[in-house]
Formats: C-alpha cells, sequence, structure tokens
C-alpha cells in the first residue's frame, strides 16, 4: 500500500497548493455558473504537476461532486433547479459514463495513449464543434434579435413534449410539461459518454436540457449540477474503490471551487439567459481549438500522416493547453463581467430607491414647480411585459423625456405569500426573472432616450395594491400603465387592475392603450365643474404648455338636465377656457348633449385627440360598482390615452 | 460570533486535520474496496462546513443574489 501510496500520490509544496486553489477557483466560478465545464481544465492541469492520469482524473471527480453538491443546493434557493430532471439524466448518464470507459478502454488496447488521445480530441472536435457552435450562435441571434424576451422552446422541443407514449411520461417542472423517458434516457447516456471521454458531459447535458426537451437555459444549467453530482458521485465511489482518489487533491480543488461555485450560482441571478449561453458556447469553441491543434500530433504519433518533428509536437501541445486555460478564463471573465455590472446596476437601483425618492428629497424638488397638480417629475411606470403595456412604456419614456421626468419601472408578479406555494417557487422566480428581463428592456429603452430610468420587479398578491404603494414610496407626480381589453362581465368581476389603481392612488394615472401615441396633435378636458374637474384642468395648462397643444373644453349635458345645469355647464367651460387663455393655451369650448362618456369618446375621436383629461373622484370598491364612473367608461372606450387627475 | 466566522474555523479545522494527518488520511482513503466510504465521506463533510462557510463568506461581503 505504501508503494502504491508513493508511486500515485506525489508530495505538495505551496506552489502547487496555491495553483490548484487557483484553477479551482475559477472552475467553481464557471461551473456555478453554467453547471459544468469548470473542470475539464483540472486533469491536465494536475498532469502538469506530476500527477499520474488515473489519480487527476480520480481526484478530479471526487471533488466535482460536492462542488455539484453545493451549486445545486444554492441555485435551488434561487428556484432554478428541476431534482427530477437532474436525477433522471443523472441515473441513465451513469450508464453512459460506464459504457463510455468501456469505449475508451478497448480504444487504448488497441491503438495505445495515441489513440486513445485521438479519440478524444476526435469527440472534442466534432461534439463542441457542433453543438459549441451553435449554442454560440443561439447566444448572440438571442442578444441582438429579441433582447429581453423570454426564451422561446425550440421546435424540436414542442415536438418532444408533444410525444405521448404510455407508461414513460414524466412531469419535469422545469418544462413545465410531461416528457416520456424514452427521450431522456438517451440524452442522459450521451451526457455520461461524453462526461467518460472529455471530462464534461455538461456540453451535451446543458443544451439538451434547453434545446431538445425545452428547459429554460437557467434552469438547464442549474439542473445539469444535479446531474453532474450524481455521475460525480458514481465517478468517485467507482475511483475509490481501485483505491487512486487522491484526498488531498481533491479537497484543495475544492477548498477554491466552493468559492468559485457560489460566485458563478449568484452571478446567474443578475444575468439574462443568453449570457449562461455565450459563456458556454464561447468555452467550447475555445476547447474545441485546443484540441484540434493537438490532432496533427497524435495522428502522427499513430503514423496516419507523415512525423512530425518533436520541437512542433511540443510547440502543439504546449498551444493547446494555454488554450485550454485561455478558454476556462475567458469564461470566467465573462462570468466575472456579468456579476460585477448586475451588482452595480442593482446597487444603483437600491440607492435611487432609497434616496432619490425618499421625501426628504420630495421637499426640495428640482423645478420651481410647488403645487402638486400638473407636476410631472416622477414618473411611475407600471408595466407587466405584455403587448397591453407597449404602449404605457412607449409613451412614458416620451413624455419623461418632454418633462424631464425620472421613471421608476415596476413590474409585478402576481402570487404573494398565500399563494407562493399552490404556484410554486420555481415558477414565482421564473416569472420574476421574466419581468427582470422585460425592466431591462425597458431601462435600455430610456436610456437610449435620454430618460433617467431605475426598475424593479416585486411580487405581490394584489398588483393595485403593490402599484399604488410603491406610487406612494417614491411620492410618484404620475403612474403610468397599460389597459387589458377586458369587458362586460369579466372586467366587472375580475377587477383590471389599472381602474383600481386610478381608485386607490394618490396621484394621477396615465392609461395608455397599445396603439395610442402621444404626440401632441388634441387635449381633450372633460368638467363637472367639480374640484376634480378644476384638476384636471390645471393638469392640463401644464401639460398643453410642455406640448404646444391645443385643448378643447368639454362639459357634457345630460337630456335629463335642468335649464340652470346646461347654463351652469356654459359657465364651467367658460371658466376654464379663459383660465387657459391666460396660460397662453389655444383652446376651444363645447357643451355637448348626451351620455358623458360616450359624449367625451366621440369627441376625443372627431378632433382626432391624442389625450382625454378628467378629473377622477377615487371611488372605490362597492361604490364604484353600483355607480359606475365616467372615467372608468371613458378609459375602457377611449382609443387614445386617458389621464386620470386626482384632485390635490 | 457571525455564522461565516463558525464555519470558517470548522472548516480551517478540517484543512488543518488534513494537513496534519495527511499520511494517515492518504493511506486510510487509497485501500480501496469497501475503504471507497472515506473519500465520499470526507468530500461530504468538507462540502458542508466549507461550502456553508463559502456561502456566508461572499454574504458578508455584500455579494449576494439579486432579489
Amino acid at each position: 500500500m505504501e508503494l502504491t501510496t508513493a508511486t500515485n500520490f506525489i508530495p505538495l509544496d505551496a506552489l502547487d497548493v496555491t495553483y490548484l486553489l487557483v484553477v479551482g477557483f475559477i472552475g467553481g466560478l464557471v461551473s456555478g455558473f453554467i453547471g459544468s465545464g469548470g473542470a475539464f481544465v483540472l486533469t491536465p492541469a494536475m498532469m502538469s504537476m506530476g500527477v499520474p492520469g488515473i489519480v487527476a482524473v480520480a481526484s478530479n471527480i471526487c471533488h466535482k461532486f460536492p462542488k455539484a453538491l453545493v451549486g445545486a443546493i444554492k441555485r435551488a434557493k434561487y428556484g432554478q433547479v428541476d431534482v427530477r430532471l437532474g436525477i433522471v439524466v443523472g441515473v441513465s448518464a451513469e450508464a453512459g459514463v460506464l459504457y463510455g470507459a468501456h469505449i475508451q478502454e478497448i480504444i487504448h488496447s488497441s491503438f495505445g495513449d495515441a489513440g486513445s488521445n485521438l479519440y478524444v480530441s476526435l469527440a472534442f472536435v466534432i461534439v463542441l464543434g457542433i453543438i459549441g457552435s451553435y449554442v454560440l450562435w443561439d447566444a448572440m441571434k438571442t442578444r441582438r434579435a429579441t433582447g429581453d424576451e423570454p426564451e422561446k422552446v425550440s421546435r424540436i422541443a414542442r415536438w418532444v413534449q408533444s410525444v405521448h407514449i404510455p407508461g414513460t411520461m414524466v412531469y419535469f417542472k422545469s418544462l413545465d410539461a410531461r416528457v416520456s423517458v424514452l427521450f431522456t434516457i438517451p440524452l442522459g447516456f450521451a451526457t455520461g459518454m461524453l462526461a467518460a471521454t472529455i471530462a464534461v458531459g455538461g456540453f451535451i447535458g446543458v443544451p439538451a436540457m434547453h434545446y431538445i426537451l425545452g428547459a429554460p437555459a437557467l434552469m438547464a444549467s442549474a439542473t445539469e449540477l444535479v446531474t453532474a453530482f450524481v455521475m460525480g458521485l458514481g465517478g468517485t465511489i467507482k475511483f475509490s474503490w481501485s483505491g487512486l482518489v487522491d484526498i488531498r487533491l481533491a479537497m484543495i480543488i475544492l477548498a477554491g471551487s466552493l468559492f468559485g461555485v457560489q460566485l458563478g450560482a449568484i452571478g446567474t441571478t443578475y444575468v439574462k439567459a443568453h449570457m449562461i449561453k455565450l459563456v458556454m458556447g464561447t468555452i467550447m469553441v475555445l476547447v474545441l481549438f485546443s484540441r484540434a491543434l493537438a490532432i496533427p500530433v497524435y495522428l502522427s504519433e499513430l503514423e496516419l500522416i507523415d512525423t512530425l518533428d518533436p520541437h512542433l509536437s511540443s510547440a502543439l501541445l504546449n498551444i493547446s493547453f494555454v488554450v485550454l486555460i485561455a478558454a476556462l478564463a475567458s469564461g470566467a471573465a465573462i462570468v466575472f463581467a456579468a456579476l460585477w455590472r448586475g451588482i452595480s446596476a442593482s446597487r444603483r437601483e437600491i440607492a435611487l430607491a432609497g434616496t432619490a425618492f425618499a421625501p426628504d428629497v420630495v421637499a426640495t424638488p428640482a423645478s420651481p414647480q410647488l403645487s402638486p397638480l400638473g407636476r410631472f417629475e416622477r414618473f411611475l411606470l407600471a408595466t407587466d411585459g405584455s403587448e397591453y403595456s407597449a404602449g404605457a412604456v412607449r409613451e412614458a419614456l416620451r413624455m419623461a423625456g418632454k418633462c424631464g421626468a425620472r421613471v421608476r419601472a415596476i413590474s409585478v408578479v402576481t402570487g404573494g405569500d398565500t399563494e407562493l406555494y399552490a404556484m410554486g417557487e420555481q415558477l414565482i422566480t421564473k416569472e420574476l426573472n421574466t419581468a427582470r428581463a422585460h425592466l431591462d428592456d425597458v431601462q435600455r429603452q430610456a436610456s437610449a432616450a435620454g430618460v433617467a430610468c431605475e426598475s424593479e420587479a416585486t411580487q405581490s398578491n394584489q398588483v393595485y395594491q403593490e402599484i399604488a404603494a410603491q406610487a406612494e414610496k417614491m411620492q410618484a407626480d404620475l403612474i403610468v400603465m397599460g389597459r387589458r381589453g377586458r369587458h362586460g362581465l369579466a372586467r366587472l368581476m375580475v377587477g383590471p387592475s389599472t381602474v383600481r389603481v386610478i381608485g386607490h392612488a394618490r396621484c394621477n394615472v396615465l392609461v395608455v392603450p397599445r396603439a395610442a401615441e402621444l404626440v401632441g396633435r388634441r387635449f381633450i378636458v372633460a368638467s363637472d365643474g367639480s374640484r376634480y374637474g378644476d384638476a384636471a384642468a390645471v393638469t392640463a395648462a401644464r401639460l398643453a404648455k410642455l406640448c404646444h397643444t391645443p385643448i378643447t373644453v368639454v362639459s357634457v349635458t345630460r337630456p335629463e338636465h335642468s335649464k340652470e345645469r346646461k347654463r351652469e355647464a356654459h359657465q364651467i367651460v367658460g371658466r376654464i377656457v379663459s383660465f387657459l387663455k391666460q396660460e397662453g393655451v389655444v383652446v376651444e369650448g363645447i357643451v355637448p348633449h348626451g351620455r358623458p362618456d360616450e359624449v367625451i369618446v366621440q369627441t376625443a375621436n372627431a378632433k382626432n385627440s391624442d389625450l382625454i383629461i378628467l378629473g377622477s373622484r377615487g371611488r372605490t370598491g362597492l361604490e364604484r360598482v353600483l355607480l359606475g364612473g365616467t372615467s372608468e367608461r371613458v378609459i375602457d372606450q377611449a382609443r387614445c390615452a386617458v389621464l386620470a387627475v386626482k384632485s390635490a | 460570533m457571525t455564522r461565516a466566522t463558525r464555519y470558517g474555523i470548522a472548516s480551517l479545522a478540517l484543512y488543518f486535520l488534513l494537513y496534519f494527518f495527511e499520511d494517515s488520511v492518504l493511506e486510510f482513503t487509497s485501500r480501496g474496496g469497501w475503504y471507497f466510504i472515506a473519500p465520499v465521506v470526507i468530500a461530504f463533510v468538507f462540502s458542508y462546513f466549507h461550502g456553508a462557510f463559502t456561502s456566508y463568506f461572499w454574504d458578508t461581503l455584500g455579494i449576494k443574489a439579486k432579489k
């Protein structure tokens, strides 16, 4: 035994330990981020220290499974892991590992070291060439073409999910679908075979779970950690049964890699899905070059080509190793950069939320406007990322640009404490990630438009309460939101967020249908002579001056109104028209007859108006249901945007 | 004492033991056969303490996941 120890296990000095800690850390960082791919450099790194190949492989795999376990637990906390899928793929991967190792042994016994090396390198080049290029191409395409849209399930994954083979169907939450294990078993087997051949099964496992089964990229990379744990544990048992694991090497690498894997896992919460693909694709393509450089050497050793000069062979192998290190370093650099950017952006966001919108800052506003009426300095943009919010996002940014306002964009995911368990934490996390991706896109649009913008994805049981609370917290002057196209009974029963927000918010609310544009053609101000109508007029004056827009003042009389009331309507319009003229606004006044909501909307359409401004009484609850509200019906029917003004 | 410190000390102690009893540990874990359990258990124990430490370590530095 001592002889074995003396032969297999080399003495370690401080330099060796430092080297392993650093490489372990970088490998862990990449593994924590993409679920795999951080360990392939460790085997050659250990061998370069003089560790025998088989011990290097055994020790590498012994550090891999605890690392994968820690990474999987960490990412499970973020709701990214599908344990069932990981185990199902992992178990079939074990079979793949055994078969892969068996093939290796046959090749080794038939063609020797060079044949074995050539087989490994060819496997690298073919697998990474096809999958790596596709992953990288897809990462670029996703980033360029669709920005932050939610990931699309590939056509093949849709087909796989549609195939029903009785007795083999298993539900996987990452796919939110039942898939036959007859699909997952070959994928796991291939993952295991690759792991046995090139030490990184994840280069097949992650793309397979994402592109073939339809798991989101973040979940695929996290679930791969479970697969890696299962495979690693099996591999460790196999090698340590033969007494080949150098526990010192494994634990030293683990010391560095656990720092890395934690950091990599944290990094995934700051990035979009295409970053996972970018890191994975970059590493795969660089590794491909690394292995391709070594192929001529092995071909020469097998005498399949002319014998290479020993110096050239040595140079090619050295360059190949350097490129291998560079592949890992590049992946780690991208992860670091993404992490740095994400954390910095998040801290800026928190600082803005805590400081810029704090009440003490409100006491000294930047503009000279002292009245809250018609003040447009802080916008709360509520968006759900749907097509119904597209108009709200577009017009909030356009208006903020004109008014010099700051925008805080929020997206509220439904499902608070009570719903949490019903919905599943992972689903909520997925929703939040989608919301964040959308908000990042909004921020980019704001940045392009020169508008100061911050964003936050939140989670609440009641969307309207959360929006109203957020507006109150930041002391918003205006809430901008879209309008869902619900009508009739469904609208009454469901209670759309938009109308409820108007009821609960203390500030003005701008409702923008998806096709509406606020370009300043004409504003309609509707007033019933109440103080709410006056507030609408004051706000309209401010906006009209900002946008150089003419205004039509409307006060609608009903057929049942008395003559006195009709006379009063003319007085109301006359009063507002004179006020607006004093303010230097081009204005006209009309007193039409009919149902107020219908007449206001008809007038807006006839005048080709792009905004209706009206006062809101802010009714809530039963009162609203019983009485209805003109403003509510106008919002429902108008083609243009509607600004519901709250009186001070 | 913070959790980072507690787990950090435990982790350091484990690595110290590994260093101090290097030869014995290496001999015991490389016996093969049913002794395969030794490296597996060691790996689990190290990953528990060191894993918790590294998690709290980044937490203490303020590097946390985005909520």
